[in-house]
């Protein structure tokens, strides 16, 4: 079995007039918008341009706008949108470099500024059943070791792209960029790296310049929830402040 | 030639980006080019497996070995970039359990840290997996994010001075006589054409390698075979569960962040472009995964996703240099061109060892001498590309 | 209208408009800037009617005539929306901008809503009846 679907993208660079392309193409069932948007390449137009790499929500380079909702199209399955015309633009709030490409450097570095490493140790988090903390065999140095993850968020962008005060405020540190230090902070029991954290938070660009539209937390694909994030930065800088004040 | 020389690789997947690493720490002048996002080939859709070797143990002893030391070197070199939980080899049936014994022996034979822990401790540890199992061995299997090992190579090599062109793709080559001396790009940003001279090309498209050789009027026969792996979606399993006998389709599940990925099958397909996945792979995948893991049935599909798998078809003896796991190609002494060399196959795990290979050959043809210091130099974090 | 044209650097914000894409908080957050400015521009009228007030009965009566045609009613029930809404909305705000509720957003601006609902269908009916 196969699904029709006509794909109509967004396309722009730098030297052309934007404009919507549509492109007709058959995918199996289970495919998903991305599989459409590859075969549209290889089909179609080898210009088109596409982040993608890891196909399973890892990497988070694909994320787009599908119909006006930002989303990653790996795990958009074609089935969902029932045959019709789906609309592709790029991500809002990025810079485009062409197509469906926006720039992301400005973005990673707010990440790599907040220290953000992406790996955390493991938190019981198999599918909400509780496992026996465990331990790993490193063939290297100690004789155990714990288990480690990776964080839930893949840096995909979707949540700056949805949320509304970024498209008003460019400087914006961002609701990733946020969750991120709020991750980083839970994680670190040093008190200059801490400090150092916070002070990054508590800026006019950073957690006060939220005004609440929960946006990224909808949109979020892998539940980080960033606007909690920022809720909780603010409420431990203010318990910071609270302190200093009263000199506690 | 340019001093120091210049040195273009084609291609950003695994090999590309380790290649443009160990060159560019050797104090060569590099640039990568490739035609879409970094990863966007066949790494970016692997299964993600940092491969400890206990798979090969017992019939590919030289690649079980290869993957052990390239483990334990890229736990040091990107330890931030991996998930360092281990892998279990689990026996589900009497025939699997007779082969533990061939499989403990293999571990030891390559150097593979082995331990065979009880059945109830494993399930202890991981309450998600078939309780009927026999046996369980740990092996320090880990797991790696393909896009991030390729821009922590990368990042490291722009550190040291590459340059880095993603959505630039090679059209065409450029000789001088018969030797290559460079290539012709299209710029997907701007939409232009030019070209860019080099020393020497290297040709890491994986399975599009035979491509860019026929360009440089060489064969390389590759014949790509695709792979399925579907990802559920909540995370079933701390470690990487591999069923223990020879390897067959569907035999592990990866965890990595808050899924569980099963892989993979192997068919032919004509265009390793945009593989259509057959839904009988998908269920065959699932069935195989449900062995292992019983609650994959009741878990949520995530994803799927197909790659094609590099492999050179009949591959002549002859043909082959340095090494039986990968194939690498040095046209010049095969009578081909001059200047350009190919590398394919291999594996993500091992694209660290791959490069150091290809670029001792690099630097013979060049006529330069310099040590390979990738072993122990540690990479910059991967956000850096962006810097 | 294309809201995603790159030149549109400053006015960037016109997106917040793309209706494709609201959900309930984007919904909660447009009405709460739409209120915003609906209250001030009302200030602004507030303060100009207090002017007539200055000039004495004069000017006052004959306002006070077009004040109670319905016509001029209905604005007074746009503006009890306006500060039910940007009131009640304010108030889920605050609290959650302080980390209080903040699972709880999006039940919370729900209530608060058929709150406002109400209090205004009671208003309108004292307005119009009573
Ligand atoms: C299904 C499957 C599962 C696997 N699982 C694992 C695993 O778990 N662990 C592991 O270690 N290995 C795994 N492997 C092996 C591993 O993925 C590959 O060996 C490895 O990714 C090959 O990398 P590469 O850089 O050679 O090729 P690629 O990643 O394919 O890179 C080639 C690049 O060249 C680019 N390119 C092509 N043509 C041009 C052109 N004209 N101009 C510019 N650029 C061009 C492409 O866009 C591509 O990015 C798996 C392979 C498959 C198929
Ligand atoms: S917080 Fe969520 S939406 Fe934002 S970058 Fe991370 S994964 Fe993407």
């Amino acid at each position: 079995m196969s699904l029709q679907v006509t794909l109509k993208i967004l396309r722009s660079r730098p030297h052309q007039e934007q404009r919507y392309d549509t492109f007709d193409v058959t995918v199996p069932d289970a495919a998903n918008v991305l599989d459409a948007i590859e075969q549209a390449w290889a089909h179609h137009d080898r210009d088109l341009m596409f982040r993608h790499a890891c196909h399973h929500a890892s990497c988070g380079t694909c994320a787009v706008r599908i119909n006006g909702r930002e989303k990653l199209p790996c795990i958009a399955p074609v089935k969902d949108y029932d045959g019709g015309e789906i609309k592709i633009e790029p991500l809002r709030n990025f810079p485009i470099v062409g197509d469906l490409v926006v720039d992301v450097a400005p973005f990673f570095q707010n990440q790599e500024a907040s220290d953000f490493i992406i790996t955390r140790p493991t938190e019981n988090e198999l599918d909400g059943k509780a496992i026996a903390h465990t331990q790993g065999l490193d063939p290297e140095s100690a004789p155990t070791v714990p288990f480690n993850r990776f964080e839930n968020c893949v840096e995909c962008g979707i949540c700056l792209s949805a949320c509304p005060t970024m498209s008003a405020d460019y400087k914006f540190f961002g609701p990733a960029g946020l969750a991120a230090i709020k991750r980083q902070l839970d994680k670190t029991t040093d008190a200059n790296e801490r400090e150092k954290l916070l002070h990054l938070a508590d800026d006019e660009h950073g957690v006060w310049r939220c005004h609440s539209a929960w946006e990224c937390t909808e949109a979020c694909p892998q539940s980080v929830f960033p606007a909690e994030s920022i809720m909780a930065l603010r409420k431990e800088i203010n318990a910071q402040r609270f302190k200093k004040f009263f000199r506690l | 030639m340019s001093n120091p020389p210049h040195v273009i690789i084609i291609g950003a997947g695994s090999t590309g980006s380790a290649t443009a690493h160990d060159l560019a720490l050797r104090g060569l002048s590099v640039t990568v080019v490739e035609r879409g996002e970094i990863a966007s080939g066949t790494t970016g859709r692997n299964h993600c497996l940092l491969h400890s070797g206990g798979r090969y143990c017992v019939n590919d002893k030289e690649g079980a070995i290869e993957c052990i030391e390239e483990n334990l070197i890229l736990r040091r070199i990107m330890p931030h970039a991996l998930e360092m939980n281990d892998g279990l080899f689990v026996a589900l049936d009497d025939e699997d359990y007779a082969f533990q014994e061939d499989f403990l022996a293999g571990c030891e034979e390559c150097h593979i840290p082995a331990r065979e822990i009880p059945v109830k401790q494993a399930l202890e540890i991981e309450p998600f997996l078939n309780p009927k199992i026999k046996a369980a061995v740990q092996v320090p299997d880990g797991v790696f994010e393909p896009w991030r090992f390729c821009t922590s190579f990368l990042a490291t090599a722009k550190k040291n001075g590459a340059t880095i062109r993603n959505f630039t793709e090679v059209s065409d080559l450029v000789f001088q006589g018969s030797a290559v001396a460079g290539i012709q790009v299209f710029d997907h940003r701007t939409g232009k054409t030019e070209t860019i001279g080099a020393d020497m090309v290297v040709n890491a498209t994986g399975s599009w390698a035979g491509i860019i050789a026929e360009m440089a009027h060489v064969n390389v026969p590759v014949a790509p075979t695709a792979g399925v792996m579907v990802t559920i979606g909540t995370r079933l399993n701390n470690m990487v569960i591999n069923r223990m006998h020879k390897p067959h389709d569907g035999d592990i599940v990866v965890p990595v962040r808050n899924t569980s990925i099963i892989g993979t099958t192997s068919w032919r397909v004509t265009s390793p472009d945009a593989i259509e996945i057959p839904q009988d792979q998908i269920d065959k995948m699932m069935h195989a995964g449900e062995l292992l893991i019983p609650s994959i049935k009741a878990g949520r599909q995530r994803g799927v996703m197909a790659v094609a798998r590099p492999l050179i078809a009949s591959a002549n003896v002859d043909a082959r240099d340095f090494s039986r796991t990968f194939e690498a190609f040095n046209h010049r002494k095969q009578g081909g061109a001059a200047g350009i060399i190919t590398i394919s196959g291999g594996k993500t795990t091992t694209a660290r060892g791959m490069a150091e290979k290809v670029s001792d050959v690099v630097c013979a043809e060049l006529g330069i001498s310099v040590e390979c210091k990738t072993k122990t130099t540690p990479l910059v974090s991967y956000r850096d590309f962006y810097n | 209208m294309n809201l995603y044209r790159p030149e549109l650097k400053r006015f960037r914000f016109l997106r917040w408009f793309d209706f494709r894409s609201w959900r309930l908080g984007m919904l909660a957050y447009i009405l709460n800037r739409v209120t915003a400015i609906g209250l001030v521009v009302y200030l602004y009228l507030h303060l100009a009617v207090l002017f007539l007030l200055a000039q004495g009965p004069s000017g006052w009566d004959p306002f006070i005539q077009i004040a109670r045609t319905p016509w001029f009613l209905m604005l007074d029930v746009i503006l009890l929306a306006g500060l039910l809404i940007h009131g009640l909305n304010g108030l889920r705000v605050a609290l959650t901008g302080f980390g209080y509720g903040v699972r709880s957003q999006k039940p919370l601006f729900i209530a608060l809503m058929i709150f406002a609902a109400i209090v205004l269908a009671v208003g309108v009916f004292k307005m119009f009846m009573g």
